[in-house]
């Protein structure tokens, strides 16, 4: 196997392996103004601030388009601001700027409203396009590779075939020294005490455990909330233990190196090769662009069900369930489930596919129905009610 | 019919499809290698688990390699192993929502 991939170099010392051009639309407003932008740019990708053009309470949001500008897939950033938001667009550029990538900001009612920022705003994305087709891909080391590892829809499959052989295939390419993480804590609840013995220390055990406490404390702020469905208990699953392990073994066995805070006073990043659990949310869209934010460059998906597709961060997706195996799917999985076919074996197929993909092949759903950038955030002002303040 | 054992030492294996009362099931490792044969003691559908052994009471039921809850009565060998005979040590599923679950499954008590 390979120990290196064909990356697209950036002045931080990370590796892309795609080589967009982001426009970002600081304020919702201004979202007609970059797709106006976009459309004439070749492979530009569009991120908007849905929320609100308010910085108070936005803090995390915009930190996470802000490292999303550093993803190693990124090559430059235009931001274009409205002007009457209190959002200033060079707290994005700024920091794209401070690594070393070229970062533009354009306000409309500066810049003689919408028309003439749509003419500027293509002038500058031409030549931020022409500055990433001017990058070569180089040999990249393998500890350049972070990966995103998400599940969704799940089913009786995913937790027999999809998850484990993704689990496998996340410490195949740990041991070739690559990063790997997952998030969606609340799903791993009932799983604690073993991803505690798999932490790496004692401090990193009592996080983990803190963290899925505080996310079962944001989500069932309503007594008496469901985790698990009828369906889920005729599918087979008897308890939430059973249900949680599903989900965990798309995380391997690999020791878990940290868990990664997400916040608007924290965006842990990975440190040093290795598995780590991060607070990347369960919601799909947005998952994307939290593991984007934390720098990986590609994502491995199990569906039990349909499901996303992000233009920043591509989405090799692997499923085991029979009646979803379209032209969509990356990786079928489907041969465990009638044994003819092992986890060891579609693990390797999956290895091979992120090399491959991340030297440049395109997913199966690259380029085609992208999922909306979606910028999910925990709400501050719930955190501060249910007491969940990070220091 | 086959189910499957994920790691060596689960009690419990999982269906790959329908099997009705007394019908054999083959035991496959997670290598596909055929390891036991056991015979269904009720009907158990797709995606739940049989037991591989004489489970006792309060035992834990390991799956995957890791418990998944424990049995509040004794589980004979090839019998339906699920939510009329197990508990989680975590988070139970409320009386009321196992009843419907054993009505709509028609699982043998």
């Amino acid at each position: 196997m390979t120990a290196t991939f064909k990356g697209y170099p950036r002045p931080n010392g990370t590796f892309g392996i795609r080589n967009h051009v982001m426009i970002v639309a600081i304020d919702e407003c201004c979202e007609g103004i970059a797709r106006n932008i976009s459309k004439e740019i070749e492979g530009s990708v569009v991120v908007t601030n849905h929320y609100t053009c308010m910085y108070g309470g936005n803090e995390e949001m915009i930190d996470t388009i802000i490292h999303t500008g550093i993803n190693p897939n990124i090559a430059g950033v235009l931001v274009i601001a409205m002007g009457c938001g209190s959002i200033d667009p060079e707290l994005v550029a700024g920091p794209v700027r401070a690594e070393g990538l070229p970062a533009h900001t354009l306000t409309v009612i500066k810049n003689k409203g919408t028309i003439e920022t749509i003419k500027d705003g293509i002038e500058l994305a031409k030549q931020l396009k022409a500055h990433a087709d001017g990058i070569e891909r180089v040999d990249a080391p393998v500890s350049a590779l972070r990966i995103g590892i998400k599940c969704g829809g799940s089913d009786t499959s995913s937790g027999l075939a999809s998850n484990p052989s993704v689990g496998a295939a996340s410490d195949k390419l740990i041991d070739l020294g690559a990063t790997t993480m997952a998030g969606e804590l609340l799903e791993l609840l009932g799983c604690e005490d073993i991803l505690k013995a798999r932490s790496v220390s004692p401090e990193v055990g009592d996080k983990i455990e803190r963290l899925i406490a505080e996310d079962l404390k944001r989500w069932h702020v309503i007594e008496g909330t469901e985790t698990m469905s009828i369906g889920n208990s005729v599918g087979g699953l008897t308890t939430i233990d059973e249900k949680s392990q599903g989900a965990m073994h798309k995380t391997g066995s690999r020791p878990i190196q940290d868990c990664l805070r997400i916040s608007h006073i924290h965006r842990e990043k990975p440190t040093t090769p290795g598995f780590y659990l991060t607070e990347t949310t369960m919601l799909c869209g947005g998952s994307a662009m939290h593991f984007a934010s934390l720098g990986a460059q590609l994502i491995l998906w199990t569906a039990g069900a349909a499901g996303f597709n992000n233009s920043i961060v591509p989405v090799i997706r692997v499923s085991g369930n029979s009646s979803l195996i379209t032209a969509d799917m990356d990786i079928n999985a489907c041969g465990i489930m009638d044994a003819t076919d092992t986890i060891d074996n579609v693990s390797n197929k999956i290895v091979e596919r992120v090399f491959a993909v991340a030297n440049g092949d395109k997913t199966n759903l690259e380029g085609v129905g992208y999922a909306y950038a979606s910028l999910y955030q925990k709400d501050q002002r719930l955190e501060h009610v249910i007491g969940i303040c990070p220091q | 019919m086959k189910a499957i054992k994920l790691a060596s030492n689960d009690n419990v294996a999982t269906l790959l499809g329908d099997v009705e009362k007394h019908e054999v099931v083959e035991i496959i490792s997670a290598d596909n290698e055929v390891i036991a044969e056991i015979k269904a003691l009720q009907k158990i559908t797709f995606g739940n688990k049989i037991a591989l052994c004489d489970i006792a009471n309060g035992e834990q039921i390991l799956k995957a390699g890791h418990s998944i809850g424990k049995s509040i009565t004794e589980i004979p060998l090839g019998q339906l192993v699920h939510v009329q005979n197990v508990r989680s040590e975590r988070l139970d599923i409320p009386e009321a929502i196992i009843e419907e679950i054993i009505k709509q499954m028609g699982i043998e008590k």
